[in-house]
């Protein structure tokens, strides 16, 4: 760029009786100062985002052993994984989890937003309760829904008791291990969500409800037709954050085993996050690790884009 | 205005709602201030007993379980980054939302495309292995650095800035003369504070919460908190109330902010999700 | 009900400078870990040499032996950390980890057997003993235990901690429940075969409800295996050669099949060895038996905790002798204190040392000098209704033949219980165990 040309009419003409040095000065800050204020993050990013991502790419295409020999191998991880039924039973784990946690969540959170948007005492302190359990740490509350899905003595179980219903083994039967981390999952997430369900709610003008009502629609025909269609950017939001969260899930199914990657006797509960870790960093495979990695980026692409048209049809006739 | 008021069935499933999300936090009491033999009794106990504070003070004292080290630590890593994101997400933000420039949208486009990467999983291999290399992990820094970016703060702050910070008070600041970074400082920063607060919350509730990293990158010798439970999990696997105790005690500085900032947390996040 | 702006300004500036404060603070990386501290700067300053252990209860049963060494050594202190119960599932690993990266590793690490032939296959990880004299300690333990320390190129890295040897705990009072002789010899003469085991099993599962005979498949699974490995060569999953054997060596399929035969009659917990639910279910009195290698007794009496004392006894194993575990302890190349660890990894496998934790806990000594001490082969185990556990191991500490395991056990062997405790807790059928577990090893030997 030439600084001898000026950058706009009106602003050079106003700044002509200040000295040289200044006015480079001044066109500098409006030329390169917009780049400056960028770049820290996009510098950050090349280090530690476009380097491990091209890096993993690079592993990927290598055989690691833990004996620390290396060895070209292309695509034969990807190939491998796409093979290996421990893998699939992570992708299997991994999705099914993430349907069981988030369709019941997205439901509660709606319908709890829906009941904080009334007209209560103490509305502050009751919104305040239902965010409490995302302000715990996520470790500490699987440790303890942990004790309470114990097999032998946990609380679940002894409610579960008194229906006739026998000790269930929440750690080594499948759906059952998928229930118990969901549920943690939901605990955790149901009234961040609501809050935020609740903002969009409260945007929407209150006159279309009065209109609404006027027109002699039920509340619940309100709900479908005023309150789902003009939450849809807020839905989107709200899923696709649930989508990256779901699918990249780690902490709960960790804690639920001890801190143990397996994820059960025979990876009962094994997410795709989990087999990464495992790979890597307990069978020293790191570029199985990396090309699982790579998968797993796909599997959220398609997730995220699913999600994405799924909520983009909700209420769709607005 | 009877739309509004709520009904008998909305106020019972709103208690309901209420007391599952304490239950969880009212068991880990309940358990930290009993006996061992308690936690694993059946019927369970229901009510707290009379232990917490020898079975806090027996956490405290473990010189295996590394609490106050563990919290120290998770506090440095979160607020660090924490400042980190917010500033970097605010000069960019600013700049994408209030500054014209040659390739402003391509690079927002950038910024959005690396939102949808999950870096922490993505990168754990060579991130490792970098670390590994530059001798720092067991070290705080090796947890930090890789999360000094954020995608989402970055696209946050510039939708938070485009619609608290209209372009002709930015126009005005420029014609009174005053140069970009301090239009920056005296007009966008106080116009924008919400969203960083907002911003700020989440990124601190994520890096406190970070688990899979720092169980990768750091020995238990020198722990965040949740590494601390975890080892303390694997350490004293009996020992319930002792564990219960040390998860209470990792979880009580959250909760204490959140009680004496509850306010600005709900409305800054009911705030922050309307406008981004 | 938005906030208004001063009140987020407040809560954003305080968290920011609360933050600052913290960061500018913490300048340099943060986290001090004791590694990196700077190496023993003269007398002032004591070295603290880092022990990593594994294992449940009282696992290596040093808390006696570490307090006595730091009242008398104020220079050089010990600190024993317990990482974790599960040695192939978390610690191992872990271990790896750390000493391919260069930092995590302690000062004087354990290994268990399972470990050692991978340990001995990477002498770059660890320092090499001889050049701290330990060389010298060679006349102390028997010929196999101290070549199993000693790398191809003749390193001496690792140092004989225990041995296993093998016995039988069991629940004295519950048995007296079940209506069964809870006297040991007599129990002992109820079972000399596996047979008459699980039909005792049976018996006693017609008495007693609430409580199962064993704790789980895996943990007698173990036992049965180094007993069948000893009439087949010696080996088990692996041969001579790190050939993986799994689906080639009897020893693994009968020892299979019993742990099969175990579950399908109900005679098992359900409960995975060194898991917390195994550990409370020995508190919690959830079996009447479990196989005891000589480290055993110290993570029953741990796990069991003060009111287990007394109800615990210890018999004769079926079958007769056996050998499970025992472990080593070496020091690791990235350690700051070589020569103040190597001090520390002689002292906790001396012959006094050892054999006081014979008599504390129950890990019976690897040092030759140990088991022939009078106190050693004398002693009597208080949490075990005094049980002569002196009498009881130094037989089979005598009759012991070394079992040899291969480069990649810990991993094969994690796979394998993986397995059979797959088998046990419904998530694997019976009929396709067998499949599974040559597949799964097959996977694990890479």
């Amino acid at each position: 760029m030439s600084l001898d040309t000026p950058w706009d009419g009106s602003r050079s003409h106003r700044r002509r009786a200040r000295p040289a040095r200044r006015r480079w000065r001044s066109r500098f800050d409006v030329k390169a100062m917009p780049y400056f204020l960028v770049s820290p993050y996009f510098l950050l990013f090349a280090a530690f985002g476009l380097f491990p991502l091209a890096f993993t790419l690079y592993y990927s295409l290598y055989d690691y052993d833990l004996a620390g020999t290396t060895e070209w191998t292309g695509l034969g991880n990807y190939t491998a994984l796409l093979g290996d039924e421990d893998f699939w039973r992570a992708v299997v784990n991994t999705v099914a989890m993430f349907f069981i946690a988030t369709v019941p969540q997205m439901l509660f959170a709606l319908f709890l937003a829906n009941a904080l948007n009334k007209r209560f005492k103490f509305r502050l302190a009751i919104r305040m309760s239902v965010l409490l359990p995302l302000v715990t740490s996520v470790v500490a509350v699987a440790v303890v829904f942990t004790q309470l899905f114990a097999r032998d003595w946990g609380l679940v179980n002894w409610i579960l008791s008194w229906f006739g219903v026998d000790a269930v083994n929440w750690r080594a039967e499948r759906v059952p291990s998928w229930l118990a981390i969901a549920t943690m999952v939901d605990w955790r997430w149901t009234g961040y969500n609501a809050i935020i369900f609740l903002a969009g709610m409260q945007t929407i003008p209150r006159d279309l409800y009065e209109a609404a009502a006027i027109d002699g629609a039920s509340r619940r025909r309100q709900f479908w037709q005023i309150t789902l269609p003009m939450l849809r950017p807020t839905l989107i939001f709200v899923v696709l954050n649930s989508t990256i969260g779901g699918l990249t899930l780690f902490s709960e199914p960790t804690t639920f085993y001890g801190g143990n990657v397996d994820g059960g006797s025979q990876g009962q509960f094994q997410t795709v996050a989990m087999f990464i870790v495992k790979q890597g960093f307990r069978e020293f495979d790191y570029g199985y690790a990396a090309a699982a990695a790579w998968l797993l980026f796909l599997l959220i692409l398609i997730g995220a884009a699913i999600n994405f048209l799924f909520v983009r049809r909700i209420g769709g006739t607005k | 205005m009877t739309n509004w008021s709520p009904t008998v069935f909305t106020r019972v499933m709103l208690a309901l709602a209420i007391v599952l999300s304490a239950f969880p936090l009212y068991w880990m009491l309940v358990i930290a201030s009993r006996t061992n033999a308690d936690a694993v009794a059946v019927p369970p106990p229901f009510l707290p007993g009379g232990n917490l504070g020898d079975n806090i003070i027996a956490v405290l004292n473990n010189e295996d379980a590394k609490f106050l080290l563990g919290l120290t630590n998770s506090f440095i890593v979160a607020a660090t980054v924490t400042v980190s994101v917010v500033i970097i997400s605010t000069l960019a933000g600013f700049s994408f939302a209030n500054l014209t420039f040659k390739g402003r949208n391509v690079l927002l486009v950038l910024v959005l495309l690396t939102m949808a990467v999950p870096l922490q999983q993505m990168g754990v291999v060579p991130l490792y292995r970098l670390m590994v290399s530059l001798e720092w992990t067991g070290t705080l820094k090796a947890v930090i650095l890789p999360y000094l970016l954020n995608g989402f703060g970055v696209f946050l702050m510039t939708q938070y800035t485009r619609q608290a910070v209209p372009m002709e008070l930015v126009e005005a600041a420029r014609v009174d003369g005053a140069a970009t970074l301090r239009i920056w400082w005296n007009v966008v920063l106080p116009a924008v504070r919400p969203g960083m607060a907002v911003l700020g919350i989440n990124t601190f509730m994520l890096m406190w919460n970070d688990f899979m990293w720092p169980l990768i990158v750091l020995t238990p010798d020198n722990p965040t908190v949740q590494i601390a439970i975890t080892s303390l999990n694997a350490r004293f696997s009996t020992n319930y109330t002792l564990i219960f105790a040390g998860t209470a005690l990792s979880i009580i500085p959250l909760v204490a902010v959140f009680i004496a900032f509850g306010r600005q947390i709900v409305g800054g996040l009911m705030e922050g999700a309307v406008k981004a | 009900m938005m906030i208004s702006k001063r009140r987020g300004l407040t809560a954003a500036s305080v968290l920011a400078a609360a933050a600052l404060t913290v960061a500018s603070c913490s300048s340099g990386g943060g986290g001090t870990s004791q590694s990196s501290a700077p190496a023993s700067s003269g007398a002032a300053e004591p070295v603290t040499i880092r022990v990593q252990t594994f294992g449940g209860g009282s696992n290596f049963g040093y808390k006696n032996a570490i307090t006595k060494w730091n009242a008398e050594h104020k220079d050089i202190q010990i600190k024993e950390e317990h990482l974790t119960d599960q040695f192939e599932q978390q610690y191992w690993p872990q271990m790896i980890q750390w000493l391919t990266s260069g930092t995590g590793a302690g000062d004087v690490v354990g290994i268990d057997e399972g470990g050692m032939g991978l340990a001995k296959a990477h002498p770059e990880w660890w320092a090499d003993l001889k050049e701290y004299g330990l060389d010298s300690r060679k006349a102390d333990f028997p010929a196999w235990k101290w070549e199993n320390g000693v790398t191809a190129d003749g390193k001496v890295f690792g140092l004989g901690t225990d041995i296993g040897g093998m016995s039988l705990c069991y629940r004295a009072d519950l048995f007296k429940k079940a209506g069964l002789p809870s006297e040991r010899d007599k129990v002992s003469a109820l079972w000399p075969t596996w047979d008459e085991f699980i039909k005792v099993g049976q018996q006693f599962q017609g008495k007693v409800k609430d409580t199962k005979w064993t704790d789980g498949t895996n943990t007698l699974y173990q036992v049965y295996l180094y007993q069948e490995a000893a009439k087949n060569g010696n080996v088990t999953y692996f041969d001579q050669q790190n050939n993986l054997i799994v689906d080639k060596n009897p020893a693994v399929k009968n020892a299979f099949d019993f742990a099969s035969k175990m579950s399908q009659q109900g005679l098992t917990a359900k409960l995975r060895n060194f898991t917390d639910e195994w550990a409370a279910g020995t508190q919690k009195g959830a079996f009447a038996t479990v196989g005891c290698p000589s480290w055993m007794l110290g993570v029953v009496s741990g796990n069991a905790g003060d009111g287990g004392k007394g109800k615990w006894d210890v018999a004769a194993v079926p079958g007769g002798g056996g050998n499970w575990g025992g472990s080593w302890l070496a020091v690791p190349k990235q350690s700051k204190h070589p020569k103040e660890a190597a001090m520390v990894a002689d002292y906790l496998t001396q012959a006094q040392t050892e054999a006081s934790i014979f008599t504390d806990f129950g890990n019976m000594p690897s040092n030759t000098k140990a088991q022939q001490d009078p106190a050693v082969q004398g002693a009597k185990n208080e949490f075990f209704n005094d049980a002569p556990i002196g009498e009881i191991f130094a037989k089979s500490a005598a009759s012991l033949q070394p079992v040899f395991l291969g480069v990649k056990h810990a991993q094969v062997k994690n796979a394998i219980e993986s397995v059979i405790q797959g088998m046990d807790d419904g998530s694997v059928p019976y009929d396709k165990a067998w499949q599974q577990l040559v597949d799964d090893a097959v996977k694990a030997a890479g």
